[in-house]
């Protein structure tokens, strides 16, 4: 008896062993469907979101997860002292989609198409850049998916990109087929194809999970929990999507600061985290989260960091246009009236362009603290704050300046996510909300 | 206005006035009758409105039963028993259970008054609730419901569910709206109308309040003030409404009210007037007709009456008027024995008896006439028969004196006797004279030459006794037809007669004057004048102001006037003067060629 059950345990061990190491194995092939709540309509593939158009369009620098550069087309760089003058040296034996090598020529007007204030030339294998005034956070710029290297065909609409999958078929707002490029400089791709669907709600996303219709769908900060609940693979980001209130204009009188400063202060932010998103987020008071800044906690609603509120003089009534055919926005939204209300302001919904504020959700645009304010004061059409140095000092001062603005009450940081099935490997969630679909692979059918 | 005219328009009158008044009684009672039976039918609709008021409230009442006993609602009565309760997870719970049910409005809330999930406002989590505060109305009740754009009227009912001494409270309703309504079956001509009485009693009257089954009210600020009269009374009014359209409803409005007794609603119960306008409409033309048929009738009649009254008083009118051109034999004929019938007899007899007293007049003049010849006869004639007489016996004492004293005596009284015999001729001539007139023979006539030659005749005469001539006479003066020989005498009996009224000299005015188809001459002195009863007699044949006149000269003067077509007038002052005017006619049809020659 004990012989059979030392036998009967070195065969269960060895099957045991035998499936767990090929569950661990990469495995090549395969077609990864993702269902996606976004709709772009873009003809342009090079205009998708960042985390799709990463995947066929790359950059010079990269950021890592902690927001450092690495290299990516480019292996290696070097700046000027006065950090006007930048030299990237281009990664040999890269070639876009469409089989012509990558050169310096291309790269500069590439760059050139969407920076015009630089001056890009090729100098041999390298790409130089002059700036205007000294960009010690160029490296940063170049990491946005804006800045990446794409080759346009002559008399062709269609882009080139060296990422690691091409564009088979692109029905905008609705359909995207990716390949697998065979000839990355980085290695073929486990995935034969990705096939992405757009415009899915989050019921019909779930049930394509459930259906085993599609292997990855997003889901939203306020499913997370639930998901979780449900057994369900979830990979989620840092608190990244800034939830914020947007004004139009400036404040015309210390009174509209003041109706600012109050509404700011009596929006519930925590009730809305906790019970609208389900803990999908984090309550900021900040425009950058905590994670990347390292300070947003100061800022957190409440501290009194920001001027006290003060009931306004006279009543304010503002509209406040939202997405209505988001619903948890339309809740958002319903709280912030409620909220504001009992602040003496009057807001009224509506879903027109032309309100005094509304409620925007903004991705995180970079890992780069510095990068982030420069795009969202870009966004508010507001002075760039001035920070030469990389001090978290400069970038707290930066940061305070924009928010005496009174032109932005920001509310949350919220999470992105994925639902995978179990048989996806090596799915890798970035701290901005990114993927990198090149290393993940399929479990293999079973037969 | 003639007596038929009147008759005419007192006939008309009379049928219009009845028409109109009959077409008032019987609009008036259909007026009523309509209202009566739109009262009972919108009495009759608002009774159903509050029937399915009613039996809605129930069916909520039942489903938030159900709903207080659903595992969710138990499971949010577990979580309200922990210690520090997190109802985040019910967030959307409320609004999946109010799809399920049908409700419109759905909401848990803790004992502590705490919602924890909301269908209609899903964002009021973690706000209290005021119904779990001020004590659970039993049955289901009408309420403002806050909603993030607007308030919206809720018919509401509440339920509670209880474990280990915590309670959670079941709030869950119906919107009225414009479904509510078109569950009413509303009759023919009818509609239901709901207002929203959300924003405060000092708010306006807001047309965007107004909830109808159908198509929106066009024009609802008409409806403004009866809604008001409701809010500020609380108790129901009508009033009738005329739209733009032209059509007419009737809108009768009963207040909705809360649990406090505030008016939350209005019910409106609009009953178009439509029938009835066409009720009118026909009662109208039907009277227009009656008035027509009736005028006509009265047009009828009143001819008929008017010409059997009022023939016999044109005859008589016309008969007057021939009794005043001077035809006193006219007569009318007795057609009835009515009043008219004796003004006609009247009339006869007046004429009759008017005869008879010009004949006694003229019989009377006539002796009067007779009498003053008599007079002047006999006092003509006993001027010269007294010297005669006297010669004659001087003649017989003379042929007793002697033949001497008898031949002296003869040859002065054969002188005498031949003068006063001479007198006597010329009287009798004169006399003989006036009755022999001759008739005039006309003929053209320039009337202007005629009174020049007069006048220039007595030319010595008038400066004799030392009387100025004014003479005013155009010698162009068309002409008239006269007898230039008679014209002529006439105006020298005129210039005479004025010469003997001035012994003491004075003035002579002659004056010549055309008018139109006429000619006026007249002739004043500056005499002492006459009194009005020597005027009124001064043409009398024989009568005389003078000691030695006949009393015929003005009596021919008359004579030839009259013979003439023309009239002849004195007006006289005492002490002032005396003037005569003669109008003659133009008398061109008196020519013996009228034809062809111009007067």
């Amino acid at each position: 008896m004990k012989l059979y059950c030392s036998i009967l345990f070195a065969v269960s061990s060895v099957l045991w062993s035998g499936q767990a190491g090929a569950g661990a194995r990469p495995h090549y092939g395969g077609t990864l469907r993702i269902g996606l709540r976004e709709n772009p309509r873009a003809q342009d593939a090079a205009a998708l979101p960042a985390h799709l158009s990463s995947q066929i369009f790359e950059t010079l620098v990269r950021l890592d997860d902690r927001g450092r550069p690495e290299p990516l087309l480019a292996t290696s760089w070097e700046a000027e002292a006065s950090y006007q003058r930048w030299r990237f040296l281009l990664r040999n034996g890269v070639s876009f989609h469409d089989g012509v090598p990558l050169d310096a020529a291309t790269v500069a007007a590439s760059l050139r198409g969407c920076n015009p204030e630089w001056k890009v030339f090729a100098v041999g294998e390298s790409v130089m850049i002059q700036t205007e005034i000294a960009d010690s956070g160029l490296l940063s710029e170049l990491a946005l998916s804006r800045n990446s290297i794409r080759r346009r065909a002559s008399g062709q609409q269609k882009t080139s990109g060296t990422g690691p999958f091409t564009v088979a078929q692109w029905v905008p707002g609705k359909h995207l087929t990716l390949k697998a490029n065979d000839s990355y400089w980085g290695g073929r791709p486990f995935l034969d194809s990705i096939e992405v669907e757009f415009g899915k709600s989050e019921s019909e996303q779930k049930m394509l999970l459930d259906l085993a219709k599609a292997d990855a769908v997003e889901i939203g900060p306020e499913d997370i929990r639930r998901a979780k609940s449900e057994g369900r693979t979830v990979m989620t980001s840092e608190p990244e999507e800034f939830l914020a209130l947007i004004f139009a204009a400036d404040a015309r009188s210390e009174d509209d600061t003041h109706a600012r400063n109050a509404l700011a202060a009596s929006i519930d932010s925590v009730a809305i985290n906790n019970v609208v998103f389900q803990g999908g987020g984090d309550p900021s008071g900040a425009l950058l989260p905590n994670w990347l800044s390292g300070y947003g906690f100061i800022f957190s609603p409440g501290t009194g960091t920001i001027q006290q509120p003060r009931s306004p003089k006279q009543p304010w009534t503002w509209t406040l246009a939202y997405d209505t055919a988001d619903p948890v926005e339309r809740v958002v939204a319903e709280r912030i009236l409620l909220n504001a209300r009992d602040a003496g302001i009057n807001l009224q919904l509506v879903d027109s362009a032309n309100s005094t504020l509304r409620l925007a959700r903004i991705p995180l645009p970079s890992l780069d603290p510095e990068v982030t304010l420069d795009e969202l004061a870009g966004m508010l059409q507001l002075p760039r704050p001035m920070h030469d140095t990389k001090s978290v000092t400069e970038l707290y001062s930066a940061e305070t300046i924009l928010l005496q603005s009174h032109r932005i009450i920001p509310l949350l940081h919220l999470r992105s996510a994925v639902a995978l099935r179990p048989e996806i490997h090596n799915w890798h969630m970035h701290p901005d909300g990114s993927w990198t679909l090149a290393d993940v692979w399929l479990s293999p059918e079973q037969p | 206005m003639s007596f038929r005219r009147r008759l005419l328009a007192l006939f008309s009158l009379t049928v219009f006035v009845s028409v109109a008044v009959v077409t008032w009684i019987v609009s008036d009672m259909a007026r009523r009758a309509f209202n009566r039976a739109n009262d009972q039918r919108a009495a009759a609709l608002v009774a159903q409105f509050h029937r399915e008021f009613t039996r809605r409230g129930q069916e909520v009442a039942t489903k938030i039963q159900a709903i207080a006993a659903t595992p969710q609602a138990t499971r949010m009565l577990v979580a309200a028993t922990k210690t520090a309760a997190d109802y985040s997870s019910f967030l959307d719970d409320a609004q999946g259970i109010a799809e399920t049910q049908r409700l419109d409005f759905l909401e848990f809330a803790d004992d502590h008054g705490v919602i924890i999930s909301s269908a209609q406002w899903p964002a009021k989590f973690g706000y209290k609730e005021p119904l779990t505060t001020s004590g659970l109305p039993s049955t289901p009740f009408l309420k403002e419901e806050e909603m993030p754009n607007e308030p919206a009227l809720a018919l509401l009912g509440v339920k509670s569910a209880k474990a280990a001494d915590r309670e959670l409270f079941v709030i869950g309703g119906i919107r009225l709206d414009k479904n509510f309504l078109s569950s009413l079956e509303l009759p023919s001509g009818m509609r239901a109308m709901l207002y929203e009485n959300l924003d405060g009693s000092g708010a306006k009257f807001s047309p965007d309040r107004l909830i109808t089954a159908g198509e929106p009210v066009q024009n609802a600020q008409q409806l403004a003030s009866l809604i008001n009269s409701v809010r500020a009374n609380g108790s129901e009014s009508a009033s009738v409404v005329r739209w733009n359209s032209g059509d007419e409803e009737t809108v009768n409005a009963s207040p909705l009210t809360g649990e406090n007794h505030q008016v939350l609603g209005i019910l409106l119960i609009g009953s178009s007037r439509r029938e009835y306008a066409e009720l009118r409409a026909q009662i109208r033309s039907a009277a227009l007709l009656a008035s027509g048929a009736g005028l006509l009738l009265a047009v009828i009649l009143s001819s008929w009456l008017a010409a059997k009254v009022t023939r016999p008083v044109e005859d008589l009118a016309r008969a007057a008027h021939e009794v005043a051109a001077g035809d006193w034999q006219t007569t009318v004929a007795v057609t009835s024995k009515d009043e008219i019938g004796d003004l006609a007899e009247s009339f006869n007899r007046m004429t009759g008896e008017l005869l008879d007293h010009r004949e006694r007049l003229v019989q009377t003049e006539r002796v009067a006439a007779w009498r003053e010849l008599a007079r002047r006869l006999a006092h003509e004639l006993k001027n010269p028969l007294f010297p005669l007489q006297l010669t004659v016996e001087n003649l017989l004492r003379a042929r007793e004196q002697g033949q001497a004293e008898f031949d002296e005596t003869f040859h002065e009284s054969a002188g005498t006797l031949l003068s006063e015999i001479q007198n006597l001729k010329t009287i009798i001539a004169r006399f003989s004279d006036f009755s022999k007139m001759p008739q005039p023979h006309f003929q053209s006539v320039p009337l202007g030459e005629v009174v020049e030659e007069a006048v220039k005749l007595h030319q010595a005469q008038l400066a004799e006794a030392k009387i100025t001539v004014e003479q005013s006479v155009n010698p162009s003066d068309a002409q008239i037809a006269a007898d230039p020989d008679l014209l002529h005498r006439a105006l020298c009996n005129l210039i005479v007669n004025a010469i003997e009224a001035m012994p003491e000299g004075g003035t002579l005015k002659v004056k010549t004057q055309q008018q139109n188809d006429a000619a006026r001459i007249e002739v004043c002195d500056t005499g002492k004048g006459l009194s009005p009863e020597e005027c009124s007699r001064l043409f009398t044949p024989y009568y005389t102001s003078k000691p030695h006149g006949t009393g015929l000269g003005l009596a021919i003067v008359q004579s030839i006037v009259s013979d003439h077509g023309g009239r002849i007038s004195v007006s006289s002052q005492p002490g002032v003067g005396t003037a005569f005017a003669i109008e003659l006619p133009a008398n061109r049809d008196k020519l013996p060629s009228a034809h062809g020659t111009h007067v």
